[in-house]
């Protein structure tokens, strides 16, 4: 019965553009009220994922389910409202003329007010869309996404080109919605967003899941704890057959090693008497997420430690911010 | 009301607006076919007063079709703008279906027509003097108001097939060609024999004629009515190729 069905369901489904495959085989349910990042890099097939999952794009095998019913219909009967990344608003309209249009195509909307409330630009609703900045812009567009009162709203990389103050509004607006018993799935290539505001964070890489399961679960899951200490010029043969090691990287003099029994490796370590600046940190999600969506399979990345260093190394950089906090709390060992 | 008419209808009214708003309608389609016309019937028209008054009634006609020409065709710029701008697919993924939006479009293209007929129009009486009977008033903007639906859809298969910026192109370049062999402009009296042969088989000079027969105290003719239904079959089905292929993938 429709009445029980998940709010999404993807049964084996694929989807080509000429020789790339987008979506390779994806299953995936969401329940009733829940909020699901779907977290990738860019290419990672999570523009095509919601595509389909809209029914702006038909899938080449398999079965795509909104509410037990095929996507068009769910769109058709305003269970559905969506944000994508290139629906940009008409110009020389007011925001408010724009969001009452959107609510009265659904059966059942909001008031044009609360939907601004909800969006917090009630302050804006007699400007003319064209005259927003892009951070407005965005509001409105998730004011568009909600007005109709949808059970599921999706928003394709919501906070893309938003600073730091508009994107914790956003959030902040999302989690209202959510919190009404409503759907929510939002793609994102930010850890940080996927792990704070999502109940549950599915991993596409190559147009296939290669996680699933809370940010909690998804960093057990690959892997608990890293091992780092100086290599002090020397190499690193060995260190793979350490006790509990499922892994090794360098990044510069630093050996990494990503282990499932840290106790064991330290004490291998250090019989082996190599634990200059030794520490023992949790894996981060950043971390986690990286090792599942590396450019290189995960067989050729053991083999060429140095490369993925590099990459390694390169996205750390980018998260510096975030991960001072990590660095603080870990517990050092020397 | 109807369910399923109201939502055309709300769509028709957000876009009358965002139409009625633009500058660049309100030049193109009302403001340069009232100077036109004012200009044209009032410097160097001769001093002989029936040829002045007589072209002063044609130019109207001529010029009222004109400014509802590009206002018509003006809809396929915004429906390809929106396309440009992920507008369409926006849309798609509100309960309005992608038929609703053609009908809500094409409503608005029937909104949209008439400030540029009644201003020229208007200006004829108002400015130049033309003298009607009422129903002859009735009859000529009654008729150019329902001669724009082929070129409304003229507009809506550019707006489909087209670029926003190739759809600018092809509506101007379309507007004053169209114009100027229909006769729109200038009457076809004084074409070449060729010319004013090519003229007779286009559908603006058909939709002018839809006008100046009423002047002559008559109804348009039955070849005006079947080269006007010729045309409206041609660009409708351009208009339903051009938005089966674009609206799909909008």
């Amino acid at each position: 019965m429709t009445t029980m069905a998940p709010a999404v369901r993807f049964t084996a489904v694929h989807k080509r553009f000429g020789a790339v495959e987008a979506v390779a085989g994806v299953d995936l349910e969401i329940a009733r009220g829940e909020t699901l990042a779907l977290l990738g890099r860019n290419g990672a097939g999570k523009s095509t994922t919601i595509s389909l999952l809209l029914g702006l794009d038909q899938p080449d095998g398999g079965r795509v389910e909104l509410f037990g019913a095929d996507p068009a219909r769910a769109v058709r009967a305003g269970q559905v409202g969506a944000m994508l990344q290139d629906g940009h608003p008409i110009p020389r309209v007011t925001v408010r003329e724009l969001v009452a249009f959107v609510a009265a195509t659904y059966p059942h909307p909001m008031a044009t007010g609360e939907a601004l409330a909800l969006a917090g630009i009630e302050e804006l609703a007699a400007r003319r869309v064209d005259r927003l900045s892009g951070g407005q812009a965005q509001r409105l567009r998730f004011a568009l996404a909600v007005a109709g009162n949808p059970w599921l709203i999706v928003l394709d990389e919501p906070t893309a080109a938003l600073d730091v103050e508009a994107r914790r509004a956003f959030w902040h607006s999302m989690r209202a919605y959510a919190a009404r018993g409503n759907t929510v799935l939002f793609s994102t290539h930010y850890l940080e967003e996927a792990d704070e505001n999502a109940d549950r964070i599915l991993v596409l890489d190559r147009g296939r899941t290669v996680a699933d399961g809370s940010g909690e679960q998804i960093k057990r899951a690959v892997g608990g704890t890293l091992v780092s200490f100086d290599l002090a010029g020397r190499g690193t043969e060995g260190l793979r057959s350490l006790p509990g090691v499922t892994g090794v990287e360098v990044r510069g003099d630093r050996a990494l090693l990503r282990t499932g029994d840290s106790d064991a490796t330290v004490v291998a370590l250090a019989a082996a008497g190599r634990v200059r600046r030794l520490e023992v940190t949790p894996a981060r999600l950043e971390d986690a997420f990286l090792s599942l969506t590396a450019p290189l399979a995960a067989e050729d990345r053991d083999r060429t430690g140095q490369c993925t260093a590099d990459v390694t190394g390169n996205a750390t950089a980018n998260t510096t911010a975030n991960t001072t906090a990590n660095v603080i709390a870990r517990g050092a060992v020397r | 009301m109807n369910r399923r008419l109201t939502p055309v209808l709300r769509y028709a009214r957000l876009e009358v607006r965002r139409t009625l708003r633009d500058a660049g309608y309100v030049i193109t389609s009302v403001a340069v076919p009232l100077a036109m016309y004012l200009l044209f019937t009032n410097l160097g028209a001769g001093d002989d007063a029936a040829d002045k008054a007589d072209y002063a009634r044609y130019a109207m006609i001529g010029m009222a079709a004109y400014g509802a020409l590009g206002a018509a065709l003006g809809i396929g710029t915004g429906v390809a703008e929106d396309k440009g701008r992920g507008w369409l697919r926006q849309l798609r993924v509100t309960p309005l279906t992608p038929l609703q939006v053609v009908a809500g479009r094409a409503l608005t293209a029937s909104v949209v027509v008439l400030p540029a007929l009644v201003t020229v129009l208007g200006a004829g009486a108002a400015v130049n003097g033309v003298r009607l009977a009422a129903w002859q008033w009735v009859a000529v903007a009654g008729l150019l108001w329902v001669g724009t639906v082929p070129f409304t859809l003229l507009g809506l298969g550019n707006g489909y097939a087209l670029s926003a910026q190739a759809t600018g192109v092809v509506s101007m370049a379309s507007m004053m060609g169209l114009s100027v062999i229909g006769g729109l402009w200038i009457p076809p009296q004084v074409f070449p024999r060729w010319l004013a042969a090519v003229s007779r088989w286009t559908p603006t000079r058909r939709f002018g004629d839809l006008g100046w027969s009423v002047l002559d105290h008559r109804g348009p003719g039955l070849g005006t009515v079947v080269v006007l239904g010729g045309w409206l079959l041609v660009f409708a089905g351009y208009a339903v190729v051009a938005y089966r292929r674009g609206a799909r993938t909008a």
